[in-house]
């Protein structure tokens, strides 16, 4: 009930992420009309940027932002700088602690969705234009960047269950799903019984989560993504991104649509060529479909 | 020649103007199609135009076509060619998964690869492929060729039922009951004249894979047996009774589950556990006094097509030519006119004489595209997605050998005799997000003109009515647990799904929960059998309902079971000419139309002793549950005395006192 799409620029710079991801979006957004949602990666800060969803009510954002403000100072963390748009709050905090303990205390009283020293994930209920209208996102500029829109099937729509997902307790991780993962109480029981929580019953946080936990055993995102196409079950595409890279991995079954381009200076990925196409307007381009339980990484230079 | 610029017209301009340049016999070139969806989807044409993409083209190019040809100079999207009858596809690049699914005659040429299911349930034609296809190429093919030139991945053929597949490189596996024979000389001429005709090389040799034979028919059928008629198997117990003495002797049998026909028979709660909050005692039984009492209703005007027109809050439930016989879909045609209500075709295709009888039809379309097509589309008042029905969520539809007879075979272009078993899934639609652009091309290939419908079994009703209304759909047909059908497992019919009464609640709060309002039209359907339950059904939130069951009972079902073996000895649920003969069609039309006039009467009259002048007002505070069990399904007061102080009459009392 989605579309997805991801974007890395092999070349370090600052490339237009925001604007491009804008454009992939639309392109797909018959995909879900719900909501929309950018995980982008910038330059790399000194300072630790934390989001969070808060509420648009005046005097519950206060009650929110407070809340957060003694969260933070419980753990020593001091926000830097701060800035309040849309539903979200962002902080850029100075912190040396243990982050899994850190935003694992953090998350059970406050909606943290982005914690990272290059990313910055931006969701909220609306199409790509609406989100970048409000949050600026085309302004964006780093080196890669996935992103999602979504067609939602609870009560509310709600900002915090639009993609993409952080990979809970672990920085600069981010995916973005399509499908669904069959074995969702399966595996989440076991990550929980390893010290994991969840925040949402939604099976795109437990693939964040689960590929954080390998990755932070230190395993390529690689033969990560490997072991996900065999651990998960369902029918999924998705696309997940770290500091460094971005990655796809696909069922066996490819239920579920999606092709890549890439050339000398870019990899670029989507539900549809529809997307695609909106980046080489009245091109023809040599797209390939990836074969169903396969996974593909690539790597900006660094 | 005439071009369009797909970057700067939007895709039904586009189609529009495709359309007219075809008429004027002119050739058509689309400049910018940068992967755009639905590209010339329902072009029909009697002389040969060609379609020229300058690129490439997104989901469904050339789609529900006829009679055109289409050449895409790069890739093509999902489902390239969908359904064509005749006509010609040229992909120049690759084409994603499913191309040339459901085709009836065309020729579908991919000269780079192919996706996966490509031709999934293809019935006639030739689809060719220059390059690799992906996994399960020919997966459900009913007959027509497959040529891959390279190589062919894993299942090639799965659950095929006839036709064969070509492979000139390697095949990384077979799928199940499929085998490889030797090719004949002329086999390969007709090829090698093919692949000329498209100036394809190729100097290598084939695998020629066809279906083995072994699983196109159950080992063994259903034995016929004493008729136990549904009304008393049904009775008495819930845990033992004569029907589970009955399946367990048939399992016995055949060593596997039992199928029948007709619906759930366990108690579930349902409208008779639903009871009116006024004392309709004082109704009416003065015709002259319910004149004026509103019943027209119509279905499907969210988004400004032409509506059906009801002249009462009642379709005739969607029952296909293939499980009843050509003169029962005739008599039901017949009989929804002189009501002025809707016939719906079911699965298996449109007969002429059911378009010519029928004043508002429905044509439905399923998983298998078993007698689907554009022109059919085209001549119909509606059309409505099916993804599932109520007496077996989650499955495809069964229609046993008996009654896949030569003339059924055709219409739904499959072969005779087999155990036909529909896919349970559409081939295009994995997903709401596939869903909306399925719509889309409906839209396109009947000009925005009509409504399009979803039919749906209850399952996660809360979740797929909002999906529904989401995706844009113009009405739901949706069908409780209680809905019958003429072939299911006995285990699937009695236990998956949830009943109609928790199905309408649950649909009703979903909407309620997006603030989605009321303009998608709800049509209720699974187990109604009187005007009193369509009046419960409509004060609880469904702005209309179907009824399927009772109008064939009313058609003469004496309701024994056995719709499945083909030898109904009324003539309903047979394709077997002598048992059809049978069946008085004049009289047994004139039977269901009188019954839907007591219908009419009974709504009326209970609408008028609630204290309204039209059936759109009734609403839950006319409505009481009798028992807790209702009562916390529907969220309704509960009040016990109503069971005897305030007791709804039964449509015979209230015919008894129309009489009297």
């Amino acid at each position: 009930m989605c579309g997805i799409a991801g974007v890395l620029f092999k070349t370090q710079g600052a490339h237009e992420i925001g604007k491009t991801l804008i454009e992939m979006l639309d392109g797909c957004q018959h995909r879900g009309p719900d909501s929309t949602g950018f995980a982008m990666y910038g330059e790399t800060r000194d300072l630790l940027q934390l989001r969070f969803i808060v509420p648009t009510d005046e005097a519950a954002r206060k009650d929110a932002v407070d809340n957060i403000a003694s969260l933070l100072a419980r753990h020593d963390a001091a926000i830097e700088s701060e800035q309040s748009v849309g539903c979200s709050y962002q902080i850029a905090v100075r912190f040396d602690g243990d982050l899994l303990e850190f935003t694992k205390d953090i998350e059970e009283h406050a909606k943290l969705v982005s914690v990272g020293h290059t990313l910055d994930i931006i969701k909220d209920d609306g199409t790509a234009h609406e989100l970048d209208d409000l949050y600026n996102v085309g302004e964006f500029t780093g080196t890669h960047g996935i992103g999602h829109v979504r067609l939602a099937t609870e009560s509310a729509v709600r900002p915090e269950a639009a993609h993409p997902f952080w990979a809970t307790g672990f920085e600069d991780i981010a995916i973005v799903h399509n499908g669904q993962i069959t074995n969702y109480w399966k595996m989440r029981r076991r990550l929980e019984r390893r010290g994991y929580s969840f925040h949402t019953d939604n099976d795109s946080e437990l693939v964040a989560v689960y590929l954080a936990d390998k990755l932070s055993q230190g395993e390529t995102l690689d033969s990560v993504l490997e072991t996900a196409i065999e651990d998960l079950d369902g029918t999924f595409s998705f696309l997940v991104s770290t500091k460094d890279e971005i990655g796809y991995a696909k069922d066996n079954l490819a239920a579920k649509p999606m092709v890549l381009y890439e050339t000398d200076d870019m990899i670029a990925i989507a539900s549809e060529e529809v997307s695609l196409n909106r980046l080489f307007p009245g091109q023809s381009i040599n797209s390939t479909e990836p074969a169903p339980g396969t996974h593909q990484t690539w790597a900006r230079s660094i | 020649m005439g071009q369009i610029d797909l970057s700067q017209v939007a895709i039904t301009a586009a189609n529009q103007k495709i359309h007219s340049l075809a008429a004027d016999g002119q050739d058509i070139e689309i400049v910018n199609p940068d992967a755009r969806h639905n590209i010339g989807v329902g072009l029909v044409v009697d002389n040969p135009v060609t379609v020229r993409v300058r690129g490439s083209a997104g989901y469904f190019c050339g789609g529900l076509s006829d009679g055109a040809r289409f050449e895409i100079e790069h890739n093509a999207g999902w489902a390239v060619g969908d359904n064509i009858y005749n006509g010609t596809v040229v992909v120049g690049g690759n084409a994603g998964a499913i191309p040339g699914v459901a085709i009836r005659g065309a020729e579908i040429v991919v000269r780079g690869n192919m996706g996966s299911r490509a031709g999934q349930v293809m019935k006639a034609g030739t689809l060719c492929c220059g390059g690799n296809a992906a996994f399960m190429a020919g997966y459900m093919m009913y007959g027509g060729r497959i040529i891959i030139l390279g190589d062919a991945a894993a299942k090639v053929g799965q659950d095929m039922s006839a036709g064969e597949i070509f492979v000139g490189g390697k095949i990384e596996s077979l799928g199940n009951d499929t085998m490889i024979v030797d090719m004949d000389a002329q086999e390969r001429d007709e090829i090698r004249e093919f692949l000329d005709r498209f100036e394809l090389k190729f100097d290598g040799d084939f695998t020629k894979v066809v279906n083995a034979g072994k699983k196109l028919r159950y080992a063994k059928a259903e034995p016929r047996h004493r008729p136990q008629p549904f009304f008393v198997s049904s009775k008495s117990s819930n845990y033992w009774n004569p029907k589970v003495q009955e399946d367990i002797w048939i399992k016995g049998e055949v060593g596997r589950y039992r199928i029948r026909g007709y619906g759930a028979s366990k108690p579930v709660p349902h409208l008779n556990d639903i009871a009116f909050a006024r004392d309709i005692s004082t109704i009416s039984p003065d015709p002259e006094e319910l004149k004026d009492i509103n019943l027209k209703t119509t279905v499907g005007g969210r988004f400004g097509a032409k509506p059906i027109s009801l002249s009462m809050p009642v379709m005739i439930a969607p029952m296909s030519f293939g499980a009843l016989s050509r003169k029962v879909k005739i008599a039901l045609a017949r009989a929804s006119r002189l009501s002025g209500i809707s016939e719906n075709t079911g699965e298996g295709g449109m007969l002429d004489e059911q378009r010519a009888e029928a004043d508002q039809l429905i044509f439905q379309c399923l998983s298998g595209r078993l007698g689907w097509n554009v022109k059919d589309m085209q001549r119909a008042d509606a059309i409505e997605i099916y993804i599932s029905q109520g007496a077996k969520p989650g499955l495809g539809g069964q229609l046993m050998a008996k009654k896949v007879t030569p003339e059924l075979a055709a219409i739904r272009g499959i072969p005779v005799g087999i155990d036909l078993r529909s896919p349970s899934r559409h081939p295009d639609v994995l997903g709401a997000d596939d869903l909306v652009i399925k719509l889309q091309e409906f839209r396109e290939a009947t000009f925005h003109k009509v409504p399009i419908g979803i039919k749906m079994g209850a399952g996660r009703v809360n979740d797929d009515i909002k999906i529904a209304y989401k995706d844009g759909f113009d009405f739901v047909e949706l069908d409780g647990l209680q809905g019958s059908t003429g072939a299911a497992s006995t285990e699937v019919l009695e236990n998956v799904g949830i009943p109609t009464l928790a199905a309408v609640q649950e649909a009703i709060d979903g909407l309620r929960e997006i603030d989605a309002g009321d303009d998608m039209d709800l049509v209720m359907m699974g187990g109604l059998k009187d005007g009193v339950d369509i009046v419960k059904m409509l004060a609880l939130g469904a702005s209309c309902t179907s009824v399927g069951t009772a109008a064939i009972i009313a058609g003469g079902c004496i309701a024994c079971m056995q719709c499945h073996v083909g030898t109904c000895p009324v003539g309903i649920a047979t394709q077997d000419p002598e048992h059809e003969a049978r069946y008085d069609l004049d009289k047994q039309a004139m039977n269901m139309h009188r019954y839907f006039e007591s219908l009419r009467w009974q709504i009326a009259a209970i609408t008028r002793a609630l204290g309204h002048d039209d059936v759109h007002k009734v609403g839950r505070g006319d409505l009481v549950a009798l028992t807790p069990e209702a009562a916390d399904i529907t969220g309704l007061p509960y009040r016990p005395e109503h069971k005897t102080d305030h007791r709804p009459l039964t449509g015979l009392e209230l015919l008894d006192r129309k009489a009297g």
